[in-house]
């Protein structure tokens, strides 16, 4: 177990900046998920923390042990750290339990302890019983399990997880999410987790730290992450979420296109976003806080999928079923806020991806 | 300076292997194979240490050098036309039509790939000989001919020769081309109305030039530099080409003749490399179109009523061009009598007897042997670590190896052998002129890229997460290479060795330059018996050595289920 600590990572492929002067301390036991989009720059982090890629400038500490600085660098096979592999990278011509064995092998371990080890740890992933198969003759949720026991084995501090998931199918996903959880919880290990999923991140993590163009844009818990998003960024890669552009005037936020204000308390001014979660609004006719026409709405069976039309902005809400009954298209609907956070106006541009 | 040596202590603690080993092969190939090359470029140009043009306008004044050059010309330029012509309606046949046995002729045509060039030299100077030709004399009864119709100790005849043993290589570049066309550009084509002819026309042939481009000069380079034909059917009328000069001019042996050599050798090596150089620039732009991920099976076309009519053709043509060379050189082993017909009578075993007891004839085998496993092992051992640094390393200069090696390939036989003889021979230092040493590099230099290419596509179908595994889990270079990646590549690994082994095995070129009484090989052996002793000796030979490609392409295509064969 250890903790993990990251000072001013670098990392340029020759012109390209992947990294910008990353700092992070990820403590021991903890549960971490690095989340970003593709080419945000997450797996080159994870990797320069397995020791694969070298930062061009920095520091990179497991417990009180520099593993990568100016002037030390310790290769993968000395770092002590499990790895899952994105593609799994099972050994097709070793059978379940000699991929398993493998880093046990590389230890010189005795022989009946290996047998005891991997036996346990294909226990915990429930591949018991097929320890004699080879891998093309298992699934790939199972390849993946494999792939995990063989990163438990040898009790690693630190167990790396890249995109893990991504290739398996959506019920697989869900269930292995609370598997590796559970592993972990029971092991109490370090776990380092890569993803462009945010459920997976969510669901997972004691702490994400949200990647974008190779800057930490927040660290958090998912809780914080979500209804605190730091930018307007986070706040649209994490969830659903509408931009409604206004100005700030005194404790009041103006919609532009309309007369309508949400109270404001706050230190920013001028001109601002609004960021406001499609569940966060709700159809109240006693409601002062926005009004707006109903432009379209989608049974969905738990929900009631809406788009309004607030003086020349749609967005989207999330409301409860009952409303498709008692209202139609072209409608004027009350809407009450429940929560919403404010952004200067960045002329950050992904209003229509919410929408559409 | 404190801080520098921690450094120092640290970087010596985890140093890597693989380096040691990579730079150690580098060095071996900067030695043995830049410098000889350069050296004779160098020499060309500087043949009394100054800057100087003489050598070329001596060697190229000369009215024989002119004629050779201008048959080498002549030869490779109509070998590649008719290759092509050959190559590509044959490859279309083979892979994209429902042409009867087409499993069987693509085996028979790429089996013809791995035979010595000069097996069909020595079949067609029997049957098209001017005044005992077999088929001469046959058509000459037939016809009531006052003289015979062939000679095949012509230009033409050359060409008609070289054709026969070079088409296999355009037929295997467009084949291999036409696997990896996505069909269903094909299909689209079809869907959208077009007869199968007009899809041929105008989707796959466009779609196809660059590697017919790529394969056509192919053709010419290796017909421009090939020594053992022209010095069969060439030089017992008078025909020389650049190959058969320049070794002549190291025959001669003097100083002069030396430098004349040299400066066709390098006349030639940088043509054939320039030529090669610029095929792949098609290749290389339109490889985007052409290759898809998906392997689809191709849509088959059906040849409808012209079915057994085309499939009769390219019966006769493989009996033309293969069958019966290869018959005459067994049967030509088994006559008593060169001058009568093949009859019960006349057979004996004696060439064969002679060719397994005889001590000559053994211990030039022996050499063979010797040699091209030593070239075939190193070979591997060089293009795996040059492989692996191109493939899985980001080393700077990375690509260098690999275009050395494919430089090497590129270079004519005869032009490497005289590059080694030029400086291996104790100007610098080494000497080991007239060992099997200078032997098997040169036939490492001719042949790794076979085993190149092979480990190189081996490797990149190989995720490197495999590799990563073993690393976190623990595995040094050495330990991770020997229980994953090494044994992942294993049947490709052996697919190379094979493929270096057999062009070594019977190679007749370099060895005829490099050769010493104590390093004969069985291709300068073979090559002697055909000129000057024994033409049923050298069929016996010729022949034994066609059972064995046989064979280790039957064994290669077993071991590596049908990946590699050729």
């Amino acid at each position: 177990m250890a903790n993990i600590t990251i000072q001013n990572v670098h990392k340029a492929f020759g012109e390209v900046v992947v990294l910008e002067d990353f700092s992070a301390e990820f403590r021991d036991g903890e549960f971490v998920t690095l989340l970003g989009p593709s080419g945000c720059g997450k797996t080159t982090m994870l990797r320069m923390i397995a020791g694969f890629e070298k930062p061009t400038r920095g520091t990179i500490k497991i417990g009180d042990r520099v593993v990568t600085s100016p002037d030390t660098f310790v290769p993968p096979e000395r770092r002590d750290i499990g790895m899952v592999f994105q593609s799994y990278a099972v050994w097709p011509h070793m059978t379940v339990y000699e991929n398993v064995a493998y880093p046990l092998r590389i230890k010189r371990i005795d022989r009946d302890t290996i047998q005891q080890k991997v036996e346990a740890v294909l226990e915990i992933v429930h591949l018991a019983q097929y320890a004699k198969r080879i891998p093309s003759q298992l699934s790939g949720g199972q390849q993946q399990r494999v792939a995990l026991a063989r990163a438990l084995v040898a009790e690693p501090q630190l167990l790396l997880l890249d995109e893990p998931l991504s290739n398996l199918d959506a019920k697989l996903r869900d269930s292995m999410r609370f598997e590796i959880k559970e592993i972990q919880k029971a092991l109490g290990i370090t776990v380092v987790f890569v993803t462009h999923d945010q459920i997976e991140a969510m669901t997972m993590s004691d702490r994400v730290v949200v990647i974008y163009k190779g800057i930490i844009q927040q660290v958090g818990k998912p809780s914080e992450i979500y209804r605190f998003p730091a930018n307007q960024f986070v706040a649209d890669f994490v969830g659903k979420i509408n931009f409604l552009h206004a100005m700030i005037d005194g404790t009041k936020l103006l919609i532009n296109g309309t007369d309508q204000s949400l109270a404001y308390r706050g230190p920013l001014s001028g001109s601002v976003v609004v960021g406001i979660r499609p569940e966060n609004i709700r159809f109240d006719s006693k409601s002062n806080d926005l009004t707006g026409t109903l432009l379209s709405q989608f049974y969905l069976g738990d929900v009631n999928d809406c788009r309004i039309d607030i003086g020349g902005q749609v967005i989207r809400v999330i409301a409860e079923p009952s409303t498709f009954e008692t209202h139609k298209e072209g409608d004027v609907v009350k809407l009450r806020v429940e929560e919403f956070t404010t952004f200067m106006d960045d002329s950050f541009d992904d209003h229509q991806k919410i929408i559409t | 300076m404190v801080k520098a040596e921690s450094a120092l202590a640290t970087q010596k603690k985890y140093f890597d292997p693989k380096w040691l080993i990579m730079g150690v092969i580098i060095g071996f190939l900067v030695i043995f194979q830049v410098f000889p090359l350069l050296y004779l470029v160098v020499k060309s140009f500087f043949p009394q240490g100054s800057f100087s043009l003489s050598a070329f306008k001596r060697v190229y004044t000369y009215k024989m050098n002119w004629d050779a050059l201008k048959t080498t010309l002549i030869t490779a330029s109509a070998t590649m036309v008719f290759g092509i012509i050959i190559a590509f309606p044959l490859a279309w046949l083979v892979g994209r039509t429902n042409l009867i046995g087409k499993k069987f002729f693509r085996t028979l045509f790429v089996t013809t790939y791995m035979v010595p060039p000069y097996v069909g030299a020595m079949a067609w100077m029997r049957l098209l000989n001017p005044t005992v030709g077999t088929i001469n004399v046959i058509l000459m009864k037939i016809f009531h001919l006052e003289s015979s119709p062939f000679n095949i100790y012509s230009i033409g005849g050359l060409i008609w020769v070289l054709t026969g043993f070079y088409f296999p290589y355009a037929f295997i570049t467009i084949s291999r081309a036409m696997e990896k066309m996505d069909p269903s550009l094909e299909e689209a084509s079809r869907i959208s109305g077009a007869s199968p002819l007009k899809t041929l026309a105008k989707i796959t042939l466009p779609l196809m030039l660059p590697s017919i481009v790529a394969a056509a000069l192919l053709v010419f380079v290796t017909a421009g530099s090939c020594y053992g034909i022209p010095s069969i059917v060439g030089v017992p009328g008078q025909i020389h080409t650049v190959t058969t000069r320049i070794i002549d001019f190291v025959y001669i042996g003097t100083q002069e003749g030396l430098t004349d050599a040299t400066t066709l050798a390098v006349f030639l090596m940088l043509i054939a490399n320039i030529v090669l150089y610029v095929s792949t620039f098609p290749l290389a732009k339109k490889q985007f179109i052409t290759v898809s991920g998906k392997s689809t099976r191709p849509n088959i076309v059906d040849l409808g009523r012209w079915r057994i009519p085309i499939t009769l053709v390219v019966v006769i043509f493989a009996v033309i061009v293969v069958v019966i060379p290869f018959l005459t050189v067994a049967t030509t082993s088994l006559t008593v009598n060169l001058g009568k017909p093949f009859s019960l009578e006349n057979i004996t075993m004696r060439y064969w007897e002679r060719i397994f007891t005889r001590k000559a004839i053994l211990s030039s085998a022996k050499n063979s042997v010797v040699s091209a496993t030593l070239a075939a092992t190193f070979g591997m051992v060089v293009t795996s670590m040059m492989a692996y640094l191109l493939v899985r390393t980001k080393a700077k200069g990375r690509k260098i190896p690999d275009f050395l090696i494919t430089v090497g390939s590129g270079t004519p036989s005869v032009v490497i052998a005289l590059a080694l003889i030029m400086t291996m021979s104790g100007k610098f230092v080494i000497n080991i002129y007239n060992t099997l040493s200078i032997m098997v590099i040169a036939y490492m230099i001719k042949y790794m890229l076979m085993g190149m290419r092979t480990v190189v596509s081996a490797l990149s179908q190989i995720s490197p997460s495999l590799e990563e595994a073993a690393q976190i889990s623990g595995a040094g270079w050495f330990r991770r290479m020997k229980d994953v990646t090494f044994k992942l590549i294993a049947p490709s690994f052996v697919a190379g060795w094979f493929l270096i082994f057999m062009p070594c095995f019977y190679e007749l070129t370099m060895s005829t330059l490099l050769y010493s009484t104590n390093t004969k090989t069985l291709g300068y052996e073979l090559f002697t018996y055909q000129t000057y002793h024994s033409q049923q000796t050298a069929s016996a030979l010729a022949t034994a050595i066609l059972i064995m490609v046989i064979f280790v392409n039957w064994l290669l295509s077993r071991l590596t289920k049908g990946k590699f064969s050729v």
